[in-house]
């Protein structure tokens, strides 16, 4: 019982999860198969929403729990779930077909790590917050690093549904610096940001949907009729 | 009061028409809940005028001079779009865009558009009055949201490939805005009194804006303008906007081009306020000038080879959402001031030239010069006159109204030693122009054909007279209730 007072125990817990939460963004990175990736997104939103409950349990702060539980509700299980279904309805060939390959990829996103560390570093304030509340701040390295990997794939794939996922990746970094920095922005905010993240995910399934029935093909890099 | 009705008017109007199974009856209500939104926004303004900012809720939602003005302008475009959409969509029904879809009830389409279009306005509205910087970003990402469908309306393979560039870069695009959102809540973190709902609120953030740390500041700058910079299309982000301006339907294009822009620049404006009280105005400013004379320049090559004038108007508004953009970037009280009246001309101008295109898209059947045979002016001597007048005035001929501002822009930069800036402002409009001027008079006074003249369409033609007077109108003279609020606007934006 100890340990759960102990916010040295949690910070140390927050960074574990933290680190896995980044190594599950490079399996991404290097996963060829589709379902597998709606799935390692699937955990990598559960372990985000175990970061907020941990935060929020250590600061006491109720509105990150609820923000935990949105998290874990949303992103852990509804989205996954559509996207799921989505990809069995469209019975698309199952693969990702990046446009750089994987090791070189890989690489890549291991550069686009160290570019966050370094940029986590220059604009830490460890005076703004001081005590138990300063638990999570080595989190921002990780949400700037997964905010940057996210790009970096949505960049490199060229699969409609593909491009949802990095899409959602790249949100969960944004997830984890909001709070990593300030625990969450206020909860009337992150609720209008989970609606939209769930409307989003709806709109572009619709679209990806109606891609597939009119070109056959998830390929957007096959839409190029529009130019100049 | 205003502001709740103003909000849920349109919110409401939405489901209502999604619920309807007649056309009429969806026609009705969307004029009736835009009729009423316009007049609302005109209350909200004299409110303004009279008491200063309005707020509700706490002020969770707050509506000072700029804010009446944006909801104002978006208020305004609605109505006027709402009205054209009726005769535009019974057009598109007479030629058969709709055949097979089921005959008892209206088409699905005509439902989504006139379901969406009021969530949309609803969203625009709800960006220009929410206070906290959290909810002005849900609402302008839930303005791509209800705007993606209008996009696609047509569901053809382009449209498709509109809308997804369009909703994903968007996306993008708004991650950034909301990584920029998430540093400037940060910024102010160490104050007394950020805990709470209030913290992210632009009006306390404003108020302590020399405390807030410069370094995070800066930062939340640079993200803010790349996200809401793509939102309102600045170069290199622009590449969606020709896409979904030419894909869809004219009267949400129309929107699109005027009142959303307007709603995307204001975001910027917001973030440029805090960061020039917080590090001073050289760094945001530097900033913009880069990205406003980029989209100027990007904007010249695309309208001089442009084939279809559709999109030579969405590369138009790429041009102007620069020149705007550099009117920001200039700052001070002049550039602000040019900046709210470009504004302000701006959206009537160009919500005109989308509905004149759209008319003479209708009647001819394409959107291409090419195939365009005769000379508008001769089969549609209505919309020709006005859409020549219009193009006339984008481009900043006098007699018009954007001249005036242009000018005024121009005089921001050199007195504030932005010669290049200025220098650069002149070549590219002179590119424009010439471009403009070369498609769109050939266009419109080519020769005489064999194309029948084109009958009078109540609804079309009525909001593009409507439109047109008022275009007129406020080049030579402008209410005085209506050049407050724009001076009201400049100075939340230069500081009193």
């Amino acid at each position: 019982m100890q340990l759960l007072q102990n916010p040295e125990f949690g910070d140390k817990i927050v960074t574990l999860m933290a680190a896995l939460v980044l190594v599950l963004q490079i399996a991404m990175v290097g996963q060829r198969w589709i379902v597998t990736n709606i799935r390692i997104f699937g955990a990598q939103s559960f372990l985000l929403a175990a970061i907020a409950g941990t935060i929020a349990w250590y600061n006491s702060a109720p509105h990150v729990f609820i923000a935990a539980v949105l998290t874990l509700l949303v992103k852990a299980i509804l989205v996954p779930v559509l996207l799921e279904r989505l990809v069995d309805r469209i019975e698309i060939r199952r693969e990702i077909e990046p446009i750089v390959n994987v090791p070189v990829s890989v690489l890549i996103s291991g550069a686009l790590t160290l570019i966050g560390y370094i940029v986590a570093e220059s604009f830490y304030r460890p005076e703004y917050t001081s005590g138990p509340a300063s638990m999570g701040h080595n989190t921002l390295a990780v949400a700037i690093s997964l905010f940057l990997i996210g790009f970096y794939m949505m960049i490199n794939r060229r699969k409609a549904l593909t491009q949802v996922l990095a899409l959602l990746s790249l949100e969960n970094g944004l997830f984890l610096a909001a709070i990593s920095l300030t625990y969450g922005m206020p909860l009337i905010v992150e609720l209008g940001v989970f609606f939209d993240v769930l409307v989003a995910v709806m709109v572009l399934g619709i679209l990806v949907y109606r891609i597939q029935e009119t070109v056959e093909s998830l390929d957007v890099s096959k839409l190029r009729k529009l130019r100049g | 009061m205003i502001l709740a009705a103003l909000l849920l008017i349109p919110l409401a109007a939405g489901p209502i028409s999604f619920c309807l199974r007649k056309r009429a009856h969806m026609e009705a209500a969307n004029l009736a809940a835009f009729g009423a939104t316009f007049l609302l926004a005109i209350a909200l303004a004299l409110e303004v005028l009279r008491t200063g900012a309005v707020s509700l809720c706490d002020g969770f939602f707050r509506a000072d001079h700029l804010s009446a003005l944006v909801a104002l302008l978006t208020a305004s475009v609605a109505l006027v779009c709402a009205a054209y959409a009726v005769g535009y969509l019974r057009q598109d029904e007479r030629d058969g865009v709709f055949d097979g879809d089921d005959e008892s009830a209206a088409s699905p389409k005509i439902r989504n558009y006139y379901a969406l279009t009021p969530l949309f306005v609803f969203s625009m509205l709800l960006m220009s009055l929410a206070n906290n910087l959290g909810v002005m970003w849900a609402a302008i990402e839930a303005t791509t949201l209800a705007s993606v469908f209008l996009v696609t309306f047509y569901g053809k393979v382009t449209s498709l490939e509109a809308a997804w560039k369009y909703a994903i870069i968007g996306g993008v695009g708004l991650s950034m805005a909301m990584f920029g959102t998430i540093l400037a809540y940060y910024s102010g973190h160490h104050l007394a009194g950020s805990d709470t709902l209030a913290g992210l609120n632009w009006s306390f953030l404003a108020e302590r804006a020399g405390q807030l740390d410069k370094t995070t500041m800066r930062l939340a700058f640079i993200l803010a303008l790349l996200g809401y910079g793509t939102k309102a299309g600045l170069a290199p982000m622009h590449t969606w906007k020709p896409d979904a301006y030419s894909e869809a339907p004219v009267p949400a294009a129309a929107i699109l081009s005027s009142a959303m822009l307007n709603c995307a620049l204001y975001g910027l404006v917001r973030f440029y306020v805090l960061t020039s009280r917080s590090v001073g105005a050289e760094f945001p400013g530097g900033l913009l000038l880069l990205f406003g004379v980029l989209s100027m320049g990007i904007s010249v090559p695309f309208v001089l080879v442009q084939k279809n004038f559709r999109r030579l108007l969405a590369y138009h508004t790429i041009d102007h959402a620069g020149i705007m953009v550099t009117a920001l970037g200039i700052g001070g009280k002049v550039g602000a001031l040019a900046l709210m009246l470009h504004m302000t001309f701006h959206t009537v101008a160009k919500s005109l030239l989308f509905l004149c295109a759209g008319n003479v898209s209708q009647h001819f059947h394409t959107s291409l010069f090419d195939k365009v045979k005769c000379g508008v002016i001769r089969s549609m001597p209505v919309t020709g006159t006005v859409f020549l007048m219009a193009m006339m005035a984008i481009v900043g001929m006098p007699p018009f109204s954007l001249f005036q501002s242009e000018f005024l822009i121009l005089q921001a930069a050199f007195d504030g030693g932005h010669y290049t800036a200025g220098a650069l402002f002149i070549l590219f409009g002179t590119g424009i122009f010439a471009g403009a001027v070369m498609h769109v008079g050939g266009m419109v006074l080519g020769p005489p054909g064999e194309h029948p003249v084109a009958s009078w369409h109540p609804w079309r033609d009525g909001s593009v007279l409507a439109l047109a007077a008022v275009l007129v109108v406020i080049g030579f003279w402008l209410p005085a209730p209506l050049l407050e609020l724009i001076r009201g606007a400049a100075r939340v934006v230069a500081g009193e």
